[in-house]
């Protein structure tokens, strides 16, 4: 057994809450090629090179996912964005019987002053077992903006492992939305080490569980800069037997003046034998701050869903409308309206 | 704007260290030997000479907690277990030796017994001094009584219950407890019975390098009803002392507890105690606590809501100020359908102290209908000081409510600007912002009844922000 994803603090081992469990021989030994991988909206203004990058992380998901990234990764990419307007370039990493292994390192510097968004797409065939343990490591530059959009689509057999690491400099604005629907075991360490005065980081994420899926997320925000921000936004819903983690960190640290940090998490239950763990953690050694999380889970309030269904609409439809007026919000900042049909439809398809 | 000074709780009548005139006093230390001459000295029943055995043996094999506060302070092997005062359990203050008189006098224990007790209590270090109830409570069958006694008198009831409800394999300091517990307060109340004034017990460790022990147990049976008061304190030496102590609630269907705690034990105190409450059908036990003194505490009391519509509320405060590190917190675990809990939890940081708020909020799968409510506030009133909140919830059924809320933050300038535009000093305005944080909390702390809380709550609070 190896244990991964370790909260940054300790609580009792007995709330089985400190870390996750996984086999061994869930992380191969040996990875394939990968070639099916897509790039669109290239620029000359976002320099992509296939090289490896140092890997230096401050959590990471354990020692050996990450040393796997680093001595055995089969796609690398060092991005370098020094466009003045924003560009969107999207990776579509398409896992098929071919390409069934991805172990990639991702390393973005953004520039000064520069702006740009990137979407991470992972997608599988349904019945596919498919591999992924990817790292992105982020490092926004003084001024910079950066929009993130990870969609997690592989199948029910799937192992997803995902480290994001992530440094925010001075007047930075860094922005993460998630959906995160696939895998067996769909397991992510998100850091973020807002480091300059006024920066900011918002995450959002969407979940969806069903079968026996594992979904376990921990988010760390560490808060240095003066007048920094954090909002970390988490809406999931899980059916059948799925059980889901989180773990969310807010991290005031001494000389923060001003800073705020807020951290909301929702689960849906969807069914009496899904399990929700959370566990919504602020820490403080700044006085002058405003923290503040919160944390709520149960069923779908009777009274909408007979309101939904007095209109016509079947249990399962209503369902689906409640799960995705919760999801709306987060999926208003996914701009480009294939992907987001493409959620759309995965979201119907999972609560059928 | 100048800073918010809120001192120090004024510890005076806490910290007068009276002469360790002890009777006994057992080597420092834990082994076989050493348990075994504690159970000799008590003049144990076979029963409870095994158990602290294989409570002595459980603790061997249980490791350190690998969570919460260092405790590499402490060292087992500097700690006497056992220390038996120069006096015989009284039930008359005349008859308590003058020095252990004069103690609890100054810290109004005799006092609050006349004016508002239905029964008190009073430990000194390892051994039950005082005990004493009201006779009409005798003649309605209820029984409050030191530990010992109760093992002699009502050994039926005393094994069916000891330890049963906190099991010695829960936790290293449970296990510690198991095979050196001494003294502590055994309450029994009858069916049907309801106690319209609280019981007390007051818990004093004077011996230093010393570490009490004390075991409550308290049974309230159906349809009963019981305040109960808890009181802790000690002067301050410059060595560790250790307090693990251990409350066993057992409150059957129908039944109602309250049971209130403060706790004020000097700044070389690890106080690692466990409490837990097993509630059943219809039940409510609430939890009032304040936690102001100690070195280093971890207590974490547990209700384990075990009867269809069980219902429990925790409402806590803590004050950690230099040198402290108040690792508290709450527990429920909805083990039956229609079961309810709310938390209200509250801490104030000062000077360098450290905060945390741990909980669990655990909803099983049987537990159908519950609903959960937890609000959590910390305020910091400086930059060196510490404040953590990490809280678990645990859902594993559908049909449930739950939520949790946490902040975290100052003073606010808007709220002291606004109350000085109303005519208050500054120094008024904050003391008032403190009081109001505190008051949800200090409202339900019984003050009426014990002088020690009117010292901590008003006097210190209120008085001292300047």
């Amino acid at each position: 057994m190896l244990s991964i994803n370790e909260t940054p603090v300790r609580t009792s081992k007995s709330f089985n809450i400190n870390n996750i469990n996984i086999n061994e021989d869930e992380i191969p030994d040996k990875t394939y090629e990968f070639n099916n991988v897509e790039i669109i909206g290239e620029s000359s203004k976002i320099k992509i090179d296939k090289i490896q990058t140092p890997i230096d992380l401050k959590y990471g998901l354990g020692e050996e996912l990450t040393n796997q990234v680093k001595t055995k990764s089969n796609q690398n990419y060092q991005i370098i964005v020094d466009s003045k307007t924003n560009k969107e370039v999207t990776f579509n990493f398409n896992f098929d019987k071919e390409n069934a292994s991805l172990v990639e390192n991702i390393d973005i510097t953004a520039n000064e002053g520069t702006s740009a968004s990137f979407i991470f797409k992972y997608e599988s065939s349904k019945s596919l077992k498919a591999y992924h343990n990817g790292i992105i490591k982020l490092n926004a530059k003084e001024n910079s903006k950066i929009n993130i959009i990870i969609i997690n689509l592989l199948s029910d057999e799937s192992n997803n492992f995902l480290t994001i690491d992530n440094t925010i400099e001075k007047q930075a604005n860094v922005e993460y939305t998630i959906v995160d629907f696939g895998g067996k075991k769909t397991i992510t360490n998100y850091y973020s080490n807002v480091k300059g005065d006024l920066s900011e980081n918002n995450l959002n994420t969407i979940y969806l569980g069903k079968d026996n899926q594992v979904i376990d997320l921990n988010y760390i925000a560490e808060l240095y800069g003066k007048k920094s921000n954090v909002n970390i936004e988490v809406q999931g819903a899980l059916k059948d037997k799925a059980k889901k983690n989180f773990k969310g960190t807010i991290d005031f640290k001494t000389g923060a003046k001003k800073a705020k940090g807020e951290e909301n998490e929702n689960c849906m239950l969807l069914s009496d034998t899904a399990k929700s763990l959370a566990l919504p953690m602020l820490l403080c050694s700044e006085e002058d701050v405003e923290g503040a999380h919160s944390s709520s889970a149960g069923k779908i309030g009777e009274k909408e869903l007979f309101y939904i269904m007095s209109r016509g609409f079947e249990l399962k439809e209503a369902q689906k409308l409640m799960v995705r007026a919760n999801f709306n919000k987060i999926l208003e900042n996914i701009k480009n309206e294939d992907l987001k049909n493409l959620v759309l439809k995965n979201i119907d398809l999972i609560l059928n | 704007m100048a800073k918010t000074q809120v001192e120090e709780i004024n510890r005076n009548v806490y910290d007068i260290v009276d002469k360790d005139n002890y009777d006994f006093k057992i080597e420092k230390g834990i082994t076989k030997e050493i348990v075994e001459e504690i159970s000799k000295q008590k003049n144990d029943p076979e029963w409870m000479r095994e158990f602290r055995l294989k409570a002595l043996e459980v603790y061997n094999k249980l490791e350190m907690p690998t969570w919460g506060p260092d405790l590499s302070e402490l060292n087992m092997d500097e700690i006497a277990t056992y220390v038996r005062p120069k006096t015989k359990l009284n039930n008359s203050w005349d008859d308590v030796p003058e020095d252990i008189k004069n103690t609890f006098d100054r810290l109004g224990i005799p006092e609050a017994e006349k004016k508002s007790l239905a029964g008190v209590g009073a430990q000194y270090d390892s051994e039950v001094v005082y005990h004493s109830m009201k006779e009409d409570l005798k003649k309605q069958g209820v029984i409050y009584t030191d530990m010992e006694t109760a093992i002699r008198e009502y050994p039926d009831l005393v094994k069916q219950y000891f330890m049963k409800c906190v099991p010695v394999n829960d936790h290293k300091f449970v296990a510690l407890h198991g095979a050196v517990w001494s003294g502590g307060s055994f309450v029994y109340v009858p069916k049907n019975v309801k106690l319209d004034f609280p019981l007390q017990s007051y818990f004093r460790l004077n011996s230093p390098e010393s570490g009490q022990f004390e075991h409550t147990l308290i049974i309230v049976e159906e349809g009963a009803s019981l305040h109960f008061i808890e009181g802790c304190s000690a002067p301050k030496y410059s060595k560790i002392n250790l307090h693990a102590g251990c409350v066993e609630l057992i409150v059957k269907d129908n039944a109602y507890l309250r049971y209130s705690t403060i706790e004020n034990w000097s700044k070389n105190m690890m106080n690692l105690n466990t409490k837990k409450a097993m509630i059943g059908k219809n039940a409510q036990v609430d939890w009032v606590t304040g936690s102001f003194g100690s070195k280093i505490s971890m207590l974490y009391p547990l209700s384990q809501l075990n009867g269809e519509g069980a219902k429990t509320e925790y409402t806590g405060i803590s004050f950690a100020g230099e040198g402290q590190n108040l690792d508290t917190g709450f527990k429920a675990i909805h083990n039956a359908p229609n079961t309810s809990s709310v938390v209200n939890a509250k801490s104030i940081s000062k000077n360098g102290g450290k905060c945390t708020y741990r909980s669990l909020i655990k909803i099983s799968p049987k537990a159908k209908g519950s609903k959960s409510s937890v609000s959590c506030e910390s305020l910091m009133l400086d930059d060196i000081s510490v404040s953590d909140t990490i809280p678990v919830n645990d859902i594993q059924t559908d049909e449930v409510e739950f939520s949790h809320e946490a902040k975290i933050g100052k003073i606010s300038d808007k709220t002291i600007f606004y109350l000085m535009s109303r005519g208050l000093s500054e120094e008024d305005a904050k003391a008032m912002i403190v009081r109001g944080f505190a008051y949800p909390i200090s409202k339900e702390l019984p003050v009426e009844y014990a002088v020690e809380m009117n010292n901590l709550i008003n006097l210190e609070l209120e008085g001292t922000i300047g």
